[in-house]
């Protein structure tokens, strides 16, 4: 029996959101594209599952570049554009902090999140707002500047702020600011949606980070992120892209230094003139590449010498009492011990106890999210993977529960309840789960880490020299914008573009003969 | 105000650009193939694994137990005492599954010897599967197995240490894995498994049960024929009896068939039990569909056209309106992947693209999202009209 067709133009490895927006964008422009997913529905993390008849999130907190209706962002923009038309419910605050002696919940907007912190650390005000304003500059520029690129000198004319502070970490550009410690902690929450300590993590991505989030606010679809990634490849369907599911490639078939198509698990070898890999760089050119004797050694010191983003580790569980029964008032808590992120990210190097989680209780931001009478409650911290390399299968349980229980018993001990009393459901997320499911290298779900060695800048002006197979494109964490869901969008809308600008040069190259 | 005034330096942007081209070239040649996370993961999720058939006993008189083990001499996988495995027979040709709950400990399955076990009932008729199993199969065949599957396992930060299992025929196998598993001291809480069976005679795994000396595992037999010499309980497993061996806060895990499933129910109801403290098994496809609420019995004799999508391919089946797509499938040789046949685990997730049909409400595990957009559970989906759909292909 015949499955596919005889050449796709572009066939895609992975039907998460990098790879289905991939799809989408090169459908819209009438090429012909397979989606080879191997999960037997689309989403990849963005998903969710029923337990005991409860449909439950598996990892979204919040999507950033949404925007509300008629002021979209980039992502919300981009849905809007395709088509994909999503029910976005708003997140109704930035979120709770509790923090060494703070407990404070921020609201979106500069000048309302700079009031809120004023409140509790008075004079603040204008130096915080200042701050957040000059993330606002740095995330227009960035904005700007990946759509039309320009020169230097245009560049310190029009983007000042983003030029001027490309070079410095964000602890740097902080302390400039001379904000008091209380500030200065209720400002770095948000660090773990990027997953570097301040003293390694470029101000460019704190920038991008804060004024996408406390500027405009956050948004879940009403139907989990299931809502989401069906949406996406229902649509990718309609507009003629086959997606196959349960199909897993193993092999990228490369000939002279270009791709000519892929071969799956199940044997079948499917041609193509590109292909887009979600899959890892690391996995893809260590294994998958056929043959390896087409990987240049250039591809390997690129992904030995870049460091791995963070993985997951969340306890989901649905409660048999509503949030307010609970005394849980907001839906995200984000909670440390300490807000020193170097402190933070050394700790997740390994096994726990992990100080720093956050929370996120759906029901406050849709209220039907489960049955009546209980709420939804989640507890992640992100590590590495590194300290859960050394749990071989025999230890997994063990380890899992102790790092849960942990969990659960701080947060028990912050609501003054004790939620072991209260649990229908509970799933134990680890890395290993997200191995499991989307075969993500080393359960790693922040591509490469933002750091000041692979700098965002650095990405984009090297880009040409990260390609080292010809017809081959990634899309996914592990690309330009890294981690997040809002990201994974933009890096298989980016793939997309390289694979239509080299049809176009190709074109332009051919017919000039 | 010019907090940043300090930033004179427009070079940043090359220092980083530089600062990354070095720690590329610096970095090492050496490919890195290994991924520890996939390793462990796999251990647990090795997927599908080709078995045979080690040895086949008597379980009681109408029942056998088998025993599996890896065809390439391998362990097991790593699983939660109370999980199924998803079973894949070639039967004249063609394939079909089912899930059974393993009836071996975890344990068991590590190390030298690693092995599993199900123990299967002979059926009164309407288990083609289960007849198959007692009267055909035989040392040395060979099935397709994944393993350990389901939600059907005591979870320590949710469950009580204090376990009541209520068991119904062989609804009695996940019950004896967790016994074995807490007798060899792999599992630490307290079960008291209620097994209802109808004579002393034919008691499913009686032997294997009565071995378990374990102070944390108790037995007890509730007979529901009439057998005169029988000293201990009687009748159905009503709420007194599961009152009378009850502690204070215990969590009830219930499995056997369909009937006790609604009879359980409301004797739970009378002991006004926390939602949370109560976990049924899965229990498979509708007996019979035509049963239930909202089903249009005027349809119930009818065959459909089903046209089935993988790919760019296309087959037309015949589909009955009494029994699931997944038998429909199955029954023309189309392959499937299915687990739980019970709507729950999503396997067998389907696209809809045209026609009716009807999901079985007792069954249906779906996704909101995927409700709205015409996706179903093939082993829980009953054909109304000619359909087409769309399926993995396997």
């Amino acid at each position: 029996m015949k499955y596919y067709k005889d050449h796709y133009d572009v066939i895609v490895i992975g039907g998460a959101l990098a790879g289905l927006s991939s799809a989408l964008m090169l459908a819209d422009k009438g090429l012909d594209v397979l989606v080879l997913e191997r999960h037997n529905l689309p989403g990849g993390v963005a998903t969710s599952f029923v337990r005991g008849g409860i449909e439950i999130e598996a990892t979204l907190h919040e999507m950033m570049s949404i925007g509300e209706k008629g002021n979209r962002l980039k992502v919300g923009k981009f849905f809007d554009d395709m088509g994909v038309d999503i029910d976005w419910m708003k997140v109704p605050e930035c979120y709770h902090a509790s923090l060494p002696g703070l407990e404070v919940t921020l609201h979106p907007g500069l000048r309302k999140f700079a009031g809120e912190i004023d409140a509790v650390v008075p004079g603040t005000f204008s130096k915080v707002l200042s701050l957040l304003q000059l993330c606002d500059r740095v995330y227009n520029s960035v904005n700007e500047l990946s759509i039309h690129p320009m020169s230097k000198p245009m560049m310190l004319l029009k983007h000042n702020d983003f030029v001027r502070t490309a070079g410095y970490t964000t602890k740097e550009i902080l302390d400039t600011f001379d904000l008091p410690q209380k500030a200065l902690d209720l400002l770095a929450p948000y660090w773990i949606y990027v997953g570097s300590g301040f003293s390694d993590l470029p101000f460019t991505i704190y920038a991008v980070l804060m004024a996408d989030y406390v500027g405009y606010g956050s948004y879940i679809p009403r139907k989990f992120s299931h809502e989401m990634s069906l949406k996406l490849a229902e649509r990718a369907e309609e507009m003629g892209v086959q997606i196959e599911y349960k199909q897993h490639v193993e092999k990228i078939l490369v000939k002279d230094g270009k791709v000519y198509g892929v071969r799956t698990a199940r044997g079948d070898e499917i041609h193509s003139d590109y292909v887009i890999s979600a899959a890892y760089p690391n996995k893809v050119y260590t294994s998958m590449i056929e043959p390896l004797s087409e990987v240049p050694e250039k591809a390997i010191k690129m992904v030995n010498g870049r460091r791995l983003g963070l993985s997951a580790f969340s306890v989901i569980m649905i409660l048999d009492r509503t949030a307010e029964e609970l005394g849980i008032k907001d839906y995200s808590i984000f909670r440390g011990k300490t807000m020193d992120t170097d402190a933070c990210y050394e700790e997740l190097k390994g096994l726990g106890p992990y100080n720093y989680a956050t929370c996120i209780c759906h029901n406050l931001a849709n209220p039907d999210a489960t049955p009546a009478g209980t709420c939804s409650f989640s507890i992640t911290t992100l590590p590495r993977a590194d300290g859960w390399k050394a749990v071989g299968p025999d230890r997994i349980y063990e380890v899992k529960h102790k790092v849960a229980k942990a969990l659960i018993d701080d947060m028990s001990e912050y609501l003054g309840v004790d939620l072991l009393d209260h649990i229908l459901e509970i799933v134990i997320e680890t890395p290993m789960t997200i191995s499991h499911y989307t075969g993500m290298w080393n359960g790693c779900i922040y591509g490469y880490a933002h750091t000041m060695e692979d700098h965002i800048i650095a990405r984009l002006q090297t880009e040409e020299e990260d390609r080292f197979i010809e017809g081959l494109e990634f899309a996914g964490a592990h690309q330009i914008s890294g981690d997040g869901m809002g990201p994974a969008v933009t890096n298989g809308r980016k793939a997309a573009k390289l694979v239509l600008d080299d049809i176009a040069k190709k074109r332009k190259g051919a017919s000039a003969k | 105000m010019n907090y940043y005034g300090f930033l004179q330096d427009v070079g940043g942007a090359s220092r980083v650009t530089k600062m990354r081209r070095e720690a590329i070239e610096n970095a090492s040649v050496f490919p890195v193939k290994y991924d520890a996370i996939a390793e462990t993961a796999k251990a647990w999720h090795p997927g599908k694994l080709r078995l045979v058939v080690k040895e086949i006993r008597q379980a009681s008189p109408t029942a056998k137990t088998v025993r599996f083990v890896r065809k390439d001499g391998g362990e097991l996988p790593y699983f939660y005492a109370g999980q199924f495995i998803s079973l894949e027979f070639e039967i004249d040709g063609k394939t079909v599954s089912r899930p059974y709950s393993i009836s071996s400990a975890p344990f068991e399955a590590r190390g030298e010897g690693s092995f599993a076990e199900i123990t299967v009932r002979r059926s009164k008729g309407d288990g083609f599967i289960a007849d198959y199993i007692n009267d055909k199969l035989k040392p040395g065949d060979e099935v397709t197995g994944n393993m350990g599957l389901g939600q059907f396992y005591w979870e320590p930060l949710r469950d009580s240490k204090h376990v009541v299992a209520l068991a119904g025929g062989t609804g009695i196998t996940p019950f004896a894995s967790m016994a074995k598993e807490i007798a060899a001291g792999k599992l630490d809480y307290d079960l008291t498994i209620i097994f209802g069976s109808v004579s002393a005679d034919d008691i499913i795994l009686k032997d294997e049960l009565d071995r378990i000396k374990c102070d944390k595992v108790k037995i007890v037999h509730v007979l529901s024929g009439d057998d005169p010499s029988w000293q201990g309980e009687r009748g159905f497993i009503t709420a007194d009896i599961i009152k009378k061996y009850s502690a204070k806060d215990s969590t009830y895990f219930i499995c056997g068939p369909q009937a006790m499933y609604r009879f359980m129910r409301e004797e739970l109801k009378k002991l006004d039990i926390p939602a949370r403290r109560v976990r049924f098994e899965v229990f498979g496809q509708a007996r019979d569909i035509t049963a239930y609420d909202g089903y249009p019995a005027e349809k119930a004799g009818e065959t459909f056209s089903l046209t089935v999508k993988r790919g760019i391919a296309e087959d037309v089946i015949p589909a009955r309106a009494c029994e699931s797509l997944v038998t429909a499938f199955e029954r023309a040789g189309i392959k499937i992947d299915t687990a739980c046949r019970s709507g729950e685990c999503g396997f067998c997730r389907t696209k809809v693209l045209s026609g009716e049909y009807f999901v079985c409400p007792e069954n249906d595990g779906r996704r909101a999202a995927d409700k709205d957009f015409n996706y179903v559970h093939a082993c829980s989906c009953y054909p109304l009209s000619d359909m087409t759909v769309r399926i993995p292909i396997e």
